[in-house]
């Protein structure tokens, strides 16, 4: 049997009395690409900040390719290098065009020649529908592309895990779909994905497993089937009740039939 | 008793007043540059989480930006022999004295414009394994001092025109001069107001450079970088 790529065992993280992770365990498998949803306050992300130690957990165990990273006296630069993340707010460098975007760290941190480094950063740029952008500065694009470039920046790494946090929150409804394009497709290339995400489509279409949080616990997962189809904690009907309410679905029950970027349009009302 | 201006005395005495102009540009110089470099180590400690390093560095600007500059000059050149310390040429007490106090200036600008980069730059930075020092310097840095440009030039405008406050030590720049020009000739309206100029065009000419610097460095699709 495979081992995990990434393991958490009762991950515990407060901000003074906030006690916003109280004990999360889980599993990502190898080219797994795993979601987690939830109400806003219920500790997604700072989960994932504390993956790539962001923020330093209190208490548990994160085992990552069979080491334990959860203590203060591992390499932290070496394991990031394998487990990048992309933000919400994109946080591409803003003096830097696309292409030197990219290129910083696989020159500082992967020691490659600018040459090298710049090839490579064209190459990821292309790969997500960007090479003729490579010259532009974060400011001359627009927020998709932002994402965009911060995704291809994540790549270029070759890391084994990339964690996204609410990668699309911050966009214009337009622009959602084409960064989830790119995350499609870097799932079917067989990255290992942890998503925090409020695109229920995206959960449901491309997720092998969905983790709903709630109140700094994990309040159920499941394969997209279980949670969406079937939940059985009342949690989470009440969450996918009042979130399909809200992206403007009309039966608030069950949802059947939404579209990948989580318009969540019923063909039949 | 009115007395007739004289403009005449100008060029007889050109050559003495571009002495003056000449130390006034070399202690400007040199006070903004090591101000400028003495201000980024300051501003690094003031935005240190290591306590020890946050307070010295908050006492030291507290106290330079605290006190008049004439009297840190008056200590540097005229306290410091008290306790041994001799320096002996006024230029260099002087420079000491405006290095100092332009290194806690600028380092508050150096720390505004640190502070006005998002933390998440940092993050993205150290998230692809980079060092907290190659996000300072790589990430942080370049964009902190774009964004500080404007508060740079008013301050290196204000070290232009402070500089002739040396004049009570004795350093023979600008104002020094034309004050003897004007004992010896009487003519201080003429005098006063050819160094106001000749001030005026190493202000003026700083303010344009640096306008150059902001155009060059401007970052496209950002606040201000189209403007000219």
């Amino acid at each position: 049997m495979t081992e995990p790529i990434l393991e958490v065992i009762d991950l515990k993280k407060s901000f003074g009395d906030n006690h916003v992770l109280r004990g999360i365990s889980l599993k990502v498998m190898p080219k797994e690409v795993v979601t987690i949803i939830g109400p806003s306050g219920s500790g997604k992300s700072t989960l994932l900040r504390c993956l790539n130690h962001l923020n330093i957990p209190d208490g548990g165990k994160i085992i990552f390719q069979g080491h334990d990273i959860s203590g203060g006296d591992i390499d932290i630069n070496a394991v990031r290098t394998q487990m990048n993340m992309v933000f919400q707010s994109f946080n591409l460098f803003m003096h830097l065009t696309a292409k030197r975007n990219i290129a910083l760290a696989l020159i500082k941190v992967k020691k490659m020649t600018k040459a090298e480094a710049e090839e490579r950063a064209i190459k990821a740029l292309e790969k997500v529908g960007l090479g003729e952008k490579a010259d532009a500065y974060p400011g001359e694009l627009s927020g998709g592309q932002q994402q965009r470039v911060a995704i291809a920046r994540a790549m270029a790494m070759d890391p084994k895990v990339i964690l996204f946090d609410e990668p699309t929150s911050a966009l214009d409804p337009e622009l959602i779909g084409e960064v989830l394009d790119v995350m499609k497709k870097l799932a079917t290339s067989g990255m290992t994905m942890v998503v925090v995400t409020h695109e229920m489509g995206f959960a449901r279409e491309m997720a092998d497993k969905v983790i709903f949080m709630d109140q700094g616990v994990i309040a159920e997962q499941g394969t997209p089937e279980d949670i969406f189809v079937n939940p059985q904690n009342p949690r989470t009907k009440v969450f996918l009740r009042r979130i399909l309410k809200e992206v403007g679905a009309l039966d608030p029950g069950i949802p059947t039939d939404f579209l990948p970027n989580g318009n969540g349009v019923q063909d039949n009302p | 008793m009115v007395m007739e201006l004289r403009w005449e005395i100008i060029p007889q005495y050109l050559d003495v007043f571009l002495q003056g102009l000449e130390t006034t540009l070399l202690i400007s110089v040199v006070s903004i540059v090591l101000g400028f470099l003495g201000g980024i180590l300051i501003g690094m400690g003031r935005i240190s989480r290591n306590p020890i390093i946050y307070g010295i560095t908050t006492v030291y600007v507290e106290a330079f930006r605290g006190t008049p500059l004439l009297i840190q000059i008056f200590l540097i050149y005229l306290g410091l022999p008290q306790l041994g310390i001799v320096i002996r040429s006024p230029l260099v007490a002087g420079l000491i004295a405006l290095s100092l106090n332009s290194a806690a200036y600028q380092s508050e600008i150096f720390r505004g414009g640190v502070q006005s980069i998002s933390v998440g730059q940092i993050e993205a930075a150290r998230s692809l394994g980079m060092t907290y020092n190659q996000a300072l310097f790589s990430v942080v840095i370049p964009q902190a001092i774009r964004n500080a440009l404007p508060p740079y030039t008013n301050e290196f405008i204000t070290m232009i025109k402070d500089s002739s406050l040396l004049l009570t030590i004795g350093v023979m720049e600008l104002t020094l001069q034309g004050k003897l020009i004007s004992a010896h000739t009487g003519q201080s309206i003429p005098v006063l107001l050819f160094v106001a100029v000749l001030y005026f065009t190493l202000t003026f000419s700083t303010s344009r450079i640096m306008r150059f610097v902001e155009r060059k460095f401007a970052i496209p699709g950002m606040i201000g970088s189209e403007s000219k």
